[in-house]
């Protein structure tokens, strides 16, 4: 039998490939390491990222589901809540009682519940509304409350460019 | 490509080297002590030998591991950098050493450390493989075989020589070299667990466990070493600072280890103690899924306070990170008071109603003897209500009921007080407000005063009985909610009341010492033999909460006694 993280990381990768949800691919980039995982995301509709398909990196730790995964996107971004090399600032990434940015409660922070599909969710709506108080991206949270022309032309460009259009 | 270059330059320059000498010498003897004797030359063989270690890894790695991944390189690569670091530190400890064989005793060393770090990752990608070939384990057994052989032979070698020819750098290489057999050890001890966790056919819970203490033992020789290695290394060298990062490293998996292990231990225990198995009308009745396996529930699963069912095994490594509820994060460490009390106290829904919060005195209501003369005594006779939070209760809740009844008949018959009548039927928690309410089931002081009349009590604590509050359950629903408003007032309400259980409980210790002192006299002027010996063991009875059977027993003897001892003290005014 394998190791209880295994297991349920390969009973996620199953609820995932027989329901997919919409706008989401996500599965192990090579089926010999399951802790690696790829995701495609879609930009969610009505919102400046509309379009665009977005790929990122999951990677699990041994103990997971008892610690969160890490999640990059792995081509270019510009969002309040994404680092400028691509790793994803949300609250249910984080375990509790590790808050890079102080103001995160309990309540809404990882916990085995959570699973693949809740993340690439969360990171769903993150894309719909930003989150312009946590500043991963401290530019795009001032452009996203100031100047949200400008923020909406850098998202068309790199919708743009996810798509290979440019 | 770069480095196919490297080889390439490098046996090129060898070979250039070695054609020149024989140019020169025309003899094999001659030439070798040419090359010898030409700095440059020697140069070039030193790259080459590097160069044919650096292939000799490769092979190894392509013979016992295959294809590096990614992680794995990343990983070998920081750790050699901080390899090469140390190394370069211990060189200047023992410079006086330098020489060639030396230095290729030290990468000789790096070499070997680099295959333990590959073997150490390798093994722990097991658990994050499905795959997991019998190429994969014939590697690993045959590269655990080699890798203490060598560490074995290395370990006896340095110590012939430290025992033949005295202490010199060899000491250094053979503790590094019990440090490898050290994780050569933990390796083999994780791959076997691996290995059984494998190719059995459920999953096995106590793996983890097990895991934990081995880190644990192998955690404390490694640190041990350590402390060995460097009170050695002071004694006949230097400092060794080289040493420094390892052992930090060392000491501070050391310590996370322990700790895991208390958790863990800890997490069970709660477990065991504080809640129920599932049964399988509960499992059947939830949809059976542990959420935090995703896997089905057949046995062994626990239920938590708010109904919330897991494996005992994915809770039991939940609860050593965090002590809360994985669904609902409820707080998990402050539930099992509560629980207990529920079944036991009479006043049960309103304990559970509030669990947190102590019954506080209204905070509206003035508190008109709090700034008295003798403060440590109001409370007392003040709130008695409040002395009955739910964990007092639940400290001896059985034994102080009976205790209580049997009070009742004398205290009716000694006639004015209406509130022990009222008591039993209305309940502890819920009374409201007699005028001479009986104590909490726990307390030690029942048994004394209901004898007394309660207006005019005895000298010694000649101050005027106050009016007790209403009892909570008369409190409105808005006064209440104000009890448990998280805003200013309520919180000063609710620390208002902790320092009035405080003051309480001081008074009681005070009015017990009183009673006894005068409990001692009365048992000198009226010798009363039965009482005498309760009194001293009824003191720490009102802070303890049991009331023991011969102060039960006792209830009439020392009213009377007491009675006496007032009677006493007026008569030696």
């Amino acid at each position: 039998m394998a190791g209880s993280a295994l297991r349920r990381l390969m009973a996620e990768y199953k609820q995932l490939t027989l329901n997919p949800p919409e706008g989401i691919i996500a599965g192990p980039i090579n089926e010999e390491n399951f802790f690696e995982w790829e995701a495609l995301i879609t930009g969610p509709e009505g919102t400046c990222f509309e379009g665009g398909v977005f790929p990122a990196k999951l990677v699990f730790p041994s103990d997971y589901p008892l610690s969160p995964p890490k999640m990059q996107f792995t081509c270019e971004m510009f969002h309040p809540n994404i680092y400028a090399d691509g790793r994803v600032c949300i609250s249910i990434l984080h375990a509790p009682g590790d808050d890079p940015m102080g103001y995160e409660s309990s309540a809404e922070r990882w916990s085995p519940v959570q699973s693949v599909e809740k993340i690439l969710l969360s990171v769903v709506s993150m894309l719909a509304e930003p989150n312009d108080e946590s500043g991963a991206n401290v530019d795009a949270a001032k452009m996203w409350r100031e100047d949200r022309a400008e923020f909406n032309r850098i998202a068309e460009r790199i919708v743009r460019k996810t798509l290979g259009l440019s | 490509m770069r480095a196919a270059s490297i080889t390439f330059i490098s046996l090129a320059l060898t070979t250039a080297v070695v054609g020149n000498a024989f140019y020169h010498k025309k003899q094999f003897y001659p030439s070798v002590v040419y090359i010898t004797k030409s700095n440059p030359s020697m140069a070039v063989i030193y790259i080459q030998a590097l160069v044919v270690v650096v292939l000799m890894g490769k092979l190894m790695q392509k013979v016992f591991f295959g294809q590096l991944r990614a992680a794995e390189f990343e990983h070998l690569a920081d750790r050699s950098w901080y390899a090469v670091t140390e190394t370069c530190l211990a060189f200047t400890l023992f410079r006086d050493d330098f020489a060639p064989r030396f230095v290729a005793q030290f990468i000789l060393l790096l070499f070997l450390k680099a295959f333990h770090w590959l073997a150490e990752d390798r093994v722990d990608f097991m658990e994050r493989s499905p795959i997991i070939s019998w190429l994969f384990h014939f590697r690993i057994i045959s590269l655990m075989c080699v890798l203490s052989l060598l560490d074995t032979y290395f370990v006896s070698h340095a110590y012939h020589s430290t025992v033949s020819g005295g202490a010199s750098a060899q000491i250094v290489f053979g503790f590094e070299y019990m440090i490898l057999l050290m994780i050569v050890v933990n390796i083999v001890i994780k791959y076997v667990l691996h290995t059984i966790d494998l190719n059995s056919d459920n999953p096995w819970d106590n793996k983890a466990v097990i895991l934990l203490y081995t880190e644990v033992v192998m955690g404390m020789f490694k640190v041990v070493l350590y402390f060995t290695f460097l009170i050695i290394m002071v004694r006949i060298f230097t400092l060794p600072l080289f040493l420094f990062r390892p052992m930090y490293y060392t000491l501070r998996s050391f310590r996370k280890a322990i700790n895991d292990v208390i958790l863990s231990r800890r997490a069970i225990r709660n477990m065991n103690t504080l809640y129920p198995d599932a049964t399988p009308e509960e499992l059947s009745a939830a949809d059976n899924v542990c959420i935090i396996c995703r896997e089905e529930m057949h046995s062994a699963s626990k239920k938590l306070p708010c109904n919330h069912i897991f494996h005992t095994s994915c809770l039991r490594s939940w609860f050593q990170r965090q002590q809360t509820c994985p669904t609902c994060r409820l707080n998990i460490l402050r539930i099992p008071s509560d629980r207990n009390t529920a079944p036991n106290q009479p006043a049960g829904a309103e304990a559970q109603a509030q669990p947190d919060v102590p019954p506080a005195p209204h905070p509206g209501l003035p508190n008109p003897f709090m700034n008295g003369v003798f403060p440590g005594m109001f409370p007392f006779w003040q709130q008695p209500f409040n002395m009955q939070p739910p964990n007092q209760a639940a400290a001896a809740p059985q034994p102080g009921q009976p205790g209580q009844q049997q009070q009742q008949p004398p205290s009716a018959s000694a006639g004015p007080s209406a509130g022990p009548a009222a008591g039993p039927a209305a309940g502890p928690g819920t009374m409201p407000a007699p005028p001479f309410p009986p104590m909490p089931p726990g307390f030690g002081l029942p048994f004394f005063c209901p004898p007394f009349p309660p207006a005019p009590v005895p000298p010694p604590f000649a101050v005027p009985a106050p009016m007790p509050p209403p009892g909570l359950a008369t409190l409105s629903e808005e006064e209440l909610s104000r009890l448990e408003s998280a805003a200013r007032d309520g919180v000063a309400a609710r620390l208002q009341c902790l320092q009035n259980i405080q003051q309480l409980l001081d008074a009681a210790v005070l009015l017990m010492q009183q009673y006894s002192n005068a409990a001692a006299t009365a048992a000198a002027a009226t010798p009363v033999p039965s009482f005498a010996p309760t009194s001293p063991s009824s003191v720490p009875s009102s802070s303890a909460s049991s009331p023991s059977p011969s102060s039960t027993s006792g209830v009439d003897k020392p009213s009377s006694g007491l009675l006496g001892a007032g009677a006493v003290k007026h008569d030696t005014k």
